[in-house]
């Protein structure tokens, strides 16, 4: 039996604790905030048998085997590295970490204590990007990828997270170098990250506040994200907003051959052929091709939620299992670590970026509304 | 109310939390027009103070003190417990999400009350719950629901966070008040309507997929009207010699849930609704239960048995406590209230 534990007993660790307890073999053994009415809290829904406020108490009463880090990100080195110091296997809730040298530092520990550890980029296990993943696989896209367009869109209008966020000077997220951004955007840098090769990848980025926020009197909070990533290689663009709609979480990846359209929001894996048909067939044929694919991918979908095979958070269930087995059964972990710290290190350098660039001029900027 | 019946005088400051909102704004109103003229409006730093100033624009000598904060921060706790004799805590989360809404209930409680201990001078904590706290599993239909009910002894089964919240944070207020000496005094609200509300109260029925499903049928439904509600929160905040006590707020002259939904329907744009039985609505309620069990929660549990009971299952309601202990008799009945209502809808739909 895995013994596990969730250090941050906000919203997040409600999902986590969600999937663990559809798990076999795990049991959550305890839970730990350092509000312990919020500690208790979960731990009487849960009927999780001890509660803390202190991590070392957790890892010294409830002696978990693994502990899943669901804090603020400013907390998820400190937290990650006394658990690993401890011995135990570490999932941590995206983004990582605040840095880039804090991630490199927890993964150095991991490998250095032959302890597992990972991220909450459980869109990464999605039943789409999972068939998307089989189609690279199997050759579908004819090599590498060559471009990659990666869309994550936030619904900022609306939201008690949005409401808390825009009220609050103080608000944890605001106090993260990156802001709302590093909260937000690793899961759609991490589609990316994944296909592209190399340590340092080129990265362009720009940043503004949108005009809806411009008008509500916020100006310190970046909503708007456009980048460009280039590896020597393949090429990929971001793109981060709370204002288009609809509000997009899709991967477009273009091989040599053919290209693949992955929706999250819909769970839609769309193949795009390369060759092209012949005279007006190009006009023709090709809505009916993606016809036949969109009801495939419907069918598909409906089957799944027959079988039960469809939860809201199916990827995250899928990502701690993945994690789970690695730990039990020694099994690969379910994201490398060059690809967190590839993740980390574009992301560090979005902020830097950001944080460098003077104020565009005003001729640039999208007119207000 | 006569002065000798107060707990404080007209010139002791009083806090209130959450008097942005929409029983919170007409609570300021009624003390204001109630002599009490020197109060703190706590509100979050976010709010659209719309309804508060349009309140205190009507009482210009009044020394009112609006003061932008976060419960969540015990030094704005602190800042807002200064001081003062009497606190009406109606601010309360309402997110969907069990940590969200334990965390804006209970946790800013309970910075609310230590800081208000610190300063000692506290003479009553008024605390506005909901009707939620309350389970009638053990209730026939139609039986009366009283103070002397039975609280939700399973609110994780119901699935639902406000209840949940409410009914945490309410034993947090019992256990901090016996802790620190303070007086408290519960209030209990119904379904509260009136202008600046639009929704139909669940316990009529629900909108989902474009369809109305009416679940009340001839149901009385436990409504309060704002400016009722807001005069027994000011009027049982006040009163001496009821510390400790708990009561619910509804008016007299329940409407059924049928007739309230017809009277809606006809001053608003008019919708198709579904009549959906009692009975009938618990057995899906069951199934989607089960379901929800079997699918590992593909479909959340938010339709359960005990949440379908204690909605749609039907009872009585009596406001004699509040009657009896208190003095209030509610100042608008049904009829006005009811008209005031559906004109502000006709006017804004």
């Amino acid at each position: 039996m895995l013994r596990v534990a969730i250090v941050g007993c906000g919203k997040i660790a409600d999902l986590h604790a969600e999937q663990i307890q559809y798990i076999p073999g795990c049991q959550i053994v305890g839970v730990c905030d350092r509000e312990e009415l919020m500690a208790q809290q979960l731990a009487e829904r849960l009927n999780v048998p001890a509660h803390f406020t202190e991590v070392q108490d957790l890892l010294d009463h409830a002696k978990p085997d693994v502990v899943h880090i669901t804090t603020p990100p400013q907390t998820h080195h400190s937290i990650g590295k006394s658990c690993l110091e401890a011995g135990r296997h570490v999932y941590i809730e995206k983004p990582f970490t605040i840095d880039l040298e804090e991630a490199q530092e927890l993964i150095s520990m991991a490998e250095h204590k032959n302890l597992k550890l990972t991220v909450g980029h459980h869109y990464q296990f999605s039943h789409a990007a999972r068939r998307m993943r089989e189609l690279v696989v199997e050759g579908y896209l004819g090599g590498s990828p060559v471009h990659m367009d990666s869309y994550y869109g936030y619904d900022l209008g609306g939201g008690d997270y949005a409401r808390a966020l825009l009220g609050d000077r103080h608000h944890w997220v605001r106090m993260l170098p990156g802001g709302l951004l590093q909260n937000n955007i690793s899961h759609g840098i991490s589609k990316v990250a994944e296909f592209l090769k190399g340590d340092v990848p080129q990265v362009i980025a720009y940043g503004f506040t949108s005009p809806f926020l411009r008008n509500l009197g916020e100006t310190e909070i970046i909503d708007e994200l456009r980048v460009i990533m280039h590896d020597g290689t393949a090429t990929a663009y971001f793109t981060f907003s709370s204002q288009m709609r609809p509000c997009l979480h899709q991967l477009r990846m273009y091989g040599p051959r053919n290209g693949l359209i992955v929706d999250e929001r819909q769970q839609t894996v769309i193949k795009v052929k390369g060759a092209p048909y012949q005279s007006y067939l190009q006009q023709f044929v090709p809505p009916w091709v993606y016809a036949k694919q969109y009801i495939g991918n419907s069918l598909g979908n409906m089957r799944k939620f027959l079988k039960a095979d469809f939860q809201a958070d199916y990827g995250m269930k899928v990502l701690i299992q993945t994690f789970y087995r690695a730990i039990t059964d020694g099994g690969s972990l379910p994201i490398p670590y060059e690809e967190i710290l590839r993740t980390s290190r574009i992301m560090e350098e979005i902020f830097s970026q950001l944080r460098s660039s003077r104020p565009p001029p005003k001729s640039v900027l999208p007119p207000e509304t | 109310m006569h002065e000798n019946h107060r707990i404080i005088g007209p010139d002791d400051r009083i806090l209130i939390t959450g008097s942005n909102g929409f029983i919170g704004s007409r609570v300021v109103d009624t003390l204001l027009r109630s002599g009490f003229s020197n109060l703190r409006c706590f509100v979050r730093p976010s709010s659209n103070l719309t309804a508060l100033q349009a309140v205190l624009a009507a009482a210009p000598g009044a020394r009112v003190e609006v003061m932008p904060g976060n419960l969540l921060s015990r030094e704005d706790c602190a800042k807002a417990a200064k001081d003062v004799a009497a606190i009406f805590h109606l601010a309360a989360g309402t997110t969907k999400n069990f940590a969200g809404s334990f965390l804006n209930c209970v946790v800013t409680t309970r910075n609310l009350m230590e800081a208000a201990a610190k300063f000692g001078c506290l003479q009553r904590f008024v605390h506005v719950s909901s009707f939620a706290v309350y389970s009638n599993w053990n209730i026939r239909r139609g039986g009366l629901l009283d103070e002397t009910c039975e609280l939700e002894s399973r609110p994780v089964e119901r699935a639902e966070a406000y209840a949940f919240a409410k009914l945490k944070q309410e034993r947090l207020v019992v256990e901090y008040a016996e802790k620190h000496g303070i007086p408290y005094v519960i209030l209990r609200p119904g379904a509260v309507y009136g202008p600046g509300v639009r929704d139909l109260t669940k316990r009529v029925g629900i909108d989902t997929f474009g369809v109305f499903f009416h679940l009340g049928g001839s149901n009385q439904i436990p409504l309060s009207y704002v400016d009722n509600c807001a005069e027994a929160i000011v009027l049982a905040g006040l009163k001496p010699e009821i510390d400790g006590e708990v009561f619910n707020i509804v008016d007299d002259d329940l409407p059924s849930s049928r007739k309230f939904l017809r009277k809606y329907k006809r001053h608003t744009k008019g919708f198709k609704s579904i009549y959906i039985p009692y009975w009938l609505f618990y057995g899906l309620c069951w199934l989607w239960e089960k379901y929800s069990k079997w699918s590992e929660g593909q479909f959340p549990p938010v339709f359960n048995r005990r949440r379908c009971a204690a909605l749609w299952k039907g009872n009585r309601y009596s406001n004699q406590k509040l009657k009896d202990r208190v003095g209030w008799k509610p100042k608008f009945p049904f009829s006005e209230a009811s008209r005031r209502y559906f004109e502000y809808l006709e006017r804004t739909i």
